[in-house]
């Protein structure tokens, strides 16, 4: 039963949603489509609560047996619950619960979360800075295609990079756009795009016809 | 120790102090840097202008707060362009961690400038999980995957919601994104219900939309900051993409300098290396 059940569930949702493709939405076909579609976001939703009650759980033992790094794992707890409790509570209630603009959640994320992010990715400038001039050196032929085109774009993406090329007789901007960005570039992203797809399609098959159960933890 | 030795192993914290100092200087020092705008922004700009006045428009706020830099000025740069039109603008966000906050505080800070009413003029149906359904479900009804704004006021309960149902009142959608949602938009909405999608993304991320865009499928494209910038002069209101060109020109400037300089010290120390052997 605990294989069964999942696999006779995924293989009807991933049916009705495969056929309802082919049917116009007025039909009883778009019909059920639609109504699994809401189902889809209410589930997604519960994952959402599950992660919640998951991180919780795991933090929470951590803090309890004192395990190395634990002030960390309750400021985690604490940063959770201090969001998540006011931005849940009904702004009816006040101004400071729910998510509009003026509420504790939104103050917490605007002023806190939101420039700790930016900061945090931010960093990474002085790691492709340092990085770059450790690591990226022209030791074959194809490191050294890549070393002169990602130069070249580089200049080409800012204005005193820009300005430079154009010193160049030969408009340089306007042909790496149109051969390096839209040819060599498109080509080989279209090809990535059509593997990746063709191979997310062949393995939704294998899940809707019960071949491919890794999801339910089996082999 | 050969100076190339030296500046083969130079200490990185120095490497950081140049970057620090490159992204400092040009926000005291402004230089009146020319932009020139790529075919792909021109694109984008031309279609949002072809929208009917007064349509109803999404702009989808699919960034995390680590991208703001660059996400943020499109975002504001397409409120601008479409209130100017007099459209109305419905947003969300497929993204859990902060897009429909960062969707709340920037379209009511842009709606003031145009005196745009919440309800009326723009809505925010914030956010919902599992992107595919939400993207697929609102091509039946919007309502019945958004029952309630990102305020929780019903959706019935809000004007401009009455005469939108589905997709086939929506003009356009101008994509913001840091992640694949932008595949999803392209491989759900445009190609099943026929809606123009604009999409402005990552440096990053660009090049793989480039493909999108030469297929059809994206009207047109901004890529990362300087896109953003782009996009700014086009609807002729410099904010903060194009004031940040002067930094991201002299970090950029300043990689290719470090690159240079590191490949001349691994052929020149390498060359020294083997005089010393022979």
């Amino acid at each position: 039963m605990k294989t069964t059940i999942p696999v006779a569930v995924a293989f009807v949702a991933g049916v009705v949603l495969v056929v309802s493709f082919f049917f116009d939405e007025g039909t009883w076909v778009g019909g059920i489509s639609q109504e699994f579609k809401i189902w889809m976001t209410i589930v997604g939703g519960f994952t959402i609560l599950l992660g919640a009650v998951s991180i919780t759980r795991v933090n929470w033992s951590a803090v309890q047996r004192k395990k190395e790094g634990w002030p960390y794992k309750l400021l985690t707890l604490i940063s959770i619950f201090v969001m998540a409790i006011p931005s849940v509570l009904p702004n009816t209630w006040s101004p400071l619960f729910g998510r509009d603009v003026g509420s504790i959640y939104d103050w917490l994320f605007t002023y806190l979360d939101s420039p700790m992010m930016a900061t945090m990715f931010a960093t990474l400038a002085f790691y492709i800075a340092s990085a770059a001039y450790r690591a990226f050196r022209a030791r074959t032929a194809e490191s050294t295609v890549l070393l002169v085109t990602a130069t070249v774009v580089m200049l080409w993406r800012v204005p005193m990079g820009e300005a430079f090329l154009n010193m160049f007789p030969g408009d340089i901007p306007n042909w790496l756009n149109t051969y390096v960005m839209n040819g060599a570039n498109l080509a080989v992203q279209r090809g990535i795009i059509i593997g990746a797809a063709l191979g997310a399609a062949s393995m939704s098959l294998r899940i809707i016809l019960g071949i491919e159960r890794t999801y339910m933890g089996k082999g | 120790m050969s100076f190339w030795d030296k500046m083969q192993n130079m200490d990185r914290r120095w490497v950081y102090l140049m970057v620090a100092v490159a992204v400092i200087i040009p926000f005291f020092a402004t230089p009146d840097l020319p932009i020139s705008i790529t075919p792909e922004a021109q694109m984008l700009y031309d279609a949002v202008e072809a929208v009917p006045d007064s349509s109803t428009v999404f702009v989808v706020f699919d960034y995390y707060p680590s991208t703001i830099a660059e996400c943020e000025p499109m975002a504001i740069s397409a409120l601008r362009h479409f209130y100017r039109k007099d459209c109305k603008v419905i947003t969300l966000s497929n993204i859990p961690l902060g897009g429909p906050s960062m969707a709340e505080r920037v379209t009511r800070e842009i709606a003031l400038e145009y005196d745009k009413v919440y309800g009326e003029d723009f809505v925010n149906l914030g956010y919902k999980a599992n992107y595919v359904a939400v993207m697929s479900g609102m091509g039946t009804s919007i309502e019945s995957i958004f029952p309630a704004d990102n305020s929780g006021t019903p959706l019935s309960e809000l004007p401009m919601m009455d005469s939108v149902v589905n997709y086939d009142q929506v003009a356009f959608i101008f994509e913001i994104a840091d992640n694949a949602t932008a595949d999803y938009w392209v491989s759900i909405v445009n190609a099943q219900y026929g809606i123009p999608i604009g999409c402005g993304t990552t440096a990053v991320s660009a090049p793989k939309y480039y493909a999108f865009v030469g297929a059809g499928q994206f009207v047109g494209l901004l890529g990362g900051m300087k896109g953003a910038a782009e996009y700014e002069l086009l609807i002729g209101h410099s904010g903060s993409a194009v004031l940040g060109m002067g930094a991201q020109s002299l970090v950029h400037l300043l990689i290719i300098f470090l690159v240079i300089v590191g490949n001349l010290g691994f052929f020149l120390g390498r060359r020294g290396k083997s005089g010393e052997i022979s």
